[in-house]
């Protein structure tokens, strides 16, 4: 039983990992994040990945939505604009990974921001209209601006190409996007450790309380757009390097809508909710499949109706984790975590 | 058992627990080299779920019908469909699925336009033969896109037929009427060159959601161009007849026409039922024959033969155009799969595709008016037909047009 985090140094109080269990856990999730890929299947890597872009695009909306309580529905897009900077630059100007991607982030810093200035005077449902506003002007250009983005066509990427190593296979895919999930997840966690980080809670916390205590708004809710828009920016870019083509399709409501669910599934406000999200809103609808899949014995005969049903429990369970676990799935991972400190007693 | 947290929560764990095991169980064994391996994904649901559980059915019985007959050149038929909800990051899942099993398809069937877009870079690296749903003109490109084809004419051959069908009526004053997605819009550009070349002004253009369109002010904002024509593209079942009824509702005569997916017979019965004759004289694109010009198509004859013994006074003697089109493929396919067998070589994906690209003056069995050329591998044939509120028919008023 861990009866107590006994700190002796500042060092020790300012670690983010401040107990055995939490620096062996986190040690041991990036071995499995690195040697899992060697015995998982294309379609398994597919997924892995998939969640790992949406982790990076999730982690920022943690920094808009959980932590400075500015509703978006818009985050999606930025996923777009990040995407096409990348597709643009590599695709027509033959740009390298190492230019695409800050660019990529730049140019999604620039949209937020200008998509975030309404902010500044509206909040709640308006902000949140504002935001899906946004989210209909980006993929209308998108589709439109055709000169750019090549239209409804979309654009076909050249693979990533690091020293050399063309990033084509599903695990490069996976073994290059995985340190930018795990640099964006760091800099989630460390980001409220800092003033700024601290300056957004305030502001979700009560706009007119933090403006008291010397928060300046404007300047902080813009940061955390311009933040939130680095890391779905990062997202995109990666995005395309992971799909090889991007179609405007792909960045439309739908998406923000998954990415803000995913969030409150995950846990909002918190370090780990994004990762359980991304996993939860890629897995849980092809394990549903799965199962429905394996009840059926593979009989096509019974498609029709497993497909539907697929539909209809993935719906209950996300109804049901919203019943039965209001905080999202990072509560139960708190749960077992203070089991495993407290035990042999119960909590 | 009372419903708490922890019920719930254990609940949860059990399913994904017994989903780790899932993909080790459920797969039909598959064998390369004695069968024809067949996936696809497919909207079983979503907007286009009616379309795609139809052509589930249909498609099964194909395979069926095929494999008691002794299956292509010798080898059985292996079939599995997925579904993709029409959603083409689902349908790609599926496809990784597929091509992560040591047994690789010789065809995979895509459903949407995105998804064919999407999975492009995937075949250069796991190719397979893939065909689907969508006639999208960038899919019928056999430079960039080797493994890809259409089992008939591009959106953008229809709309330049639909476009030559106005001109020859007399038209001078035509409307586009589209949705707003890539399936929509694919054509519009071309259909615009072609009606300038044919000397019709096109007066407005109204682009409306896939589904769910406030259709009265989309059609009231029609009215005021006053078209002769109106082109309507880019539905399925829904949206395309509610602007028809609309429209004669409000009064207007002007004269629809229409893409292969806004043809289909059940949907414009279905209107007539409740609109009474607003679609008579509605004229579109249709690759294939109809189902009830059987007379005309050995092949539809043997299906209605075999549908007939097995589900008896079931079969209602008509098969949906959006099954027709899965079954075209699969008459095309069977061309292509007994081509390669006879000329003894590899059903590798390259060699299927070369020898998709030999097709030439194919009998197709009468899915097509014309002996078949696969041309950049598309069927560029197409009929006009125009819906007859009398005979509540889709009847013929053109030959077939190679464009």
């Amino acid at each position: 039983m861990i009866i107590g985090n006994l700190k002796s140094n500042y060092a020790a109080d300012e670690a983010i990992l401040r107990s055995w269990p939490l620096r062996w856990g986190f040690w041991a999730a990036i071995a499995v994040a690195l040697i899992a890929p060697q015995f998982m299947s294309g379609y398994q890597l597919y997924l892995t990945t998939q969640a790992t872009v949406y982790l990076i695009a999730l982690v920022g909306l943690n920094i808009l939505t959980g932590y400075t309580g500015l509703v978006s529905l818009g985050h999606g897009a930025m996923v777009g604009v990040g995407a096409y900077t990348t597709a643009v630059l590599a695709n027509t100007y033959g740009m390298p990974v190492f230019v695409t991607i800050p660019a990529a982030m730049l140019m999604t810093v620039a949209v937020g921001l200008l998509f975030g200035l309404p902010s500044l005077r509206i909040k709640g449902l308006y902000l949140t209209i504002a935001t899906i506003s946004a989210s209909f002007i980006i993929v209308f250009v998108l589709e439109t601006w055709e000169s750019v983005t090549n239209g409804d066509s979309g654009i076909t990427i050249p693979p990533a190409n690091i020293f050399g190593i063309e990033i084509v296979s599903d695990q490069q895919k996976f073994y290059f996007i995985l340190p930018f999930a795990i640099a964006a997840i760091l800099f989630g966690q460390n980001l409220f450790r800092t003033r700024v980080g601290r300056a957004f809670i305030a502001i979700r916390d009560g706009e007119l309380s933090a403006e008291i205590i010397g928060v300046n708004l404007m300047k902080y809710k813009l940061y955390s757009f311009a933040i939130a828009s680095a890391l779905a920016g990062l997202s995109g870019a990666l995005f395309s390097y992971m799909f090889l083509a991007i179609t405007p399709t792909l960045f439309e409501l739908p998406i923000s809508i998954q990415l803000l669910a995913a969030l409150v599934i995950g846990g909002v406000a918190s370090t780990l909710g994004p990762i359980f999200g991304a996993a939860f809103i890629v897995m849980v609808p092809e394990i549903v499949k799965g199962v429905l899949g394996l009840l059926s014995g593979g009989d096509m005969s019974w498609a029709e109706y497993t497909a539907p049903a697929s539909t209809l429990v993935y719906g209950m369970l996300i109804i049901g984790f919203m019943l039965f676990e209001s905080q999202g799935l990072v509560a139960i991972w708190r749960r077992f975590w203070r089991f495993v400190n407290l035990w042999p007693f119960r909590p | 058992m009372t419903l708490n947290r922890r019920t719930v929560l254990k609940g949860g764990a059990a399913l994904g627990a017994a989903t780790l095991a899932t993909p080790y169980l459920a797969r039909a064994a598959a064998h390369a080299n004695k069968e024809w391996i067949l996936r696809g994904s497919i909207p079983l649901t979503g907007p286009f779920a009616q379309a795609g559980v139809d052509g589930l059915k249909n498609t099964q019985d194909w395979v069926e019908m095929k494999n008691a007959s002794g299956g292509i050149a010798g080898k059985q038929v292996n079939l599995q469909y997925e579904d993709s909800g029409y959603n083409p990051t689902t349908s790609l899942a599926n496809f990784k699925k597929t091509m992560s099993d040591d047994v690789k398809p010789h065809f995979y069937s895509g459903d949407s336009t995105g998804f064919m877009k999407l999975v492009q870079p995937e075949l250069s690296r796991t190719p397979v033969l893939n065909g689907g749903t969508s006639f999208a003109t960038d899919l019928a490109d056999p430079a960039n896109s080797p493994y890809q084809f259409i089992t008939g004419p591009t959106y953008n051959a229809m709309a330049e037929i639909n476009m030559k069908y106005i001109a020859q009526q007399g038209g001078k004053r035509v409307a586009f009427v589209y949705s707003d997605n890539e399936y929509g819009r694919d054509p519009i550009e071309h259909a615009k060159k072609i009606a300038a070349e044919q000397g019709l002004e096109v007066v407005h253009e109204e682009v409306t959601d896939l589904q769910g369109a406030e259709v009265q002010t989309h059609v009231a904002q029609v009215r005021r161009s006053n078209p002769d024509h109106i082109f309507i593209h880019g539905y399925v079942t829904s949206v395309w007849p509610q602007i028809i009824g609309t429209a004669r509702a409000f009064g207007m005569d002007a004269k629809f026409v229409g893409t292969f997916w806004g043809m289909e017979l059940v949907i414009a019965r279905t209107v007539q039922e409740k609109l009474g004759d607003a679609l008579d004289g509605y004229a579109g694109v249709m690759p294939y024959r109809y189902f009830y010009e059987a007379a005309e198509s050995p092949a539809y004859q043997e299906l209605a033969a075999f549908k007939t013994a097995k589900y008896g006074d079931e079969f209602p003697g008509y098969i949906t155009t959006w099954s027709l089109q899965g079954l075209a493929t699969l008459a095309l396919l069977e061309k292509v799969f007994t081509d390669v067998t006879e000329a003894d070589i590899e059903p590798t994906p390259e060699n299927l595709s070369a020898a998709l690209g030999k097709v030439q003056g194919w009998d197709s069995g009468g899915y097509f008016g014309l002996p078949v050329n696969v041309d950049d591998h598309a069927i560029n044939q197409a009929r006009v037909y125009q819906y007859s509120a009398e005979k509540s028919l889709f009847l013929p008023v053109s030959d077939t047009i190679e464009v």
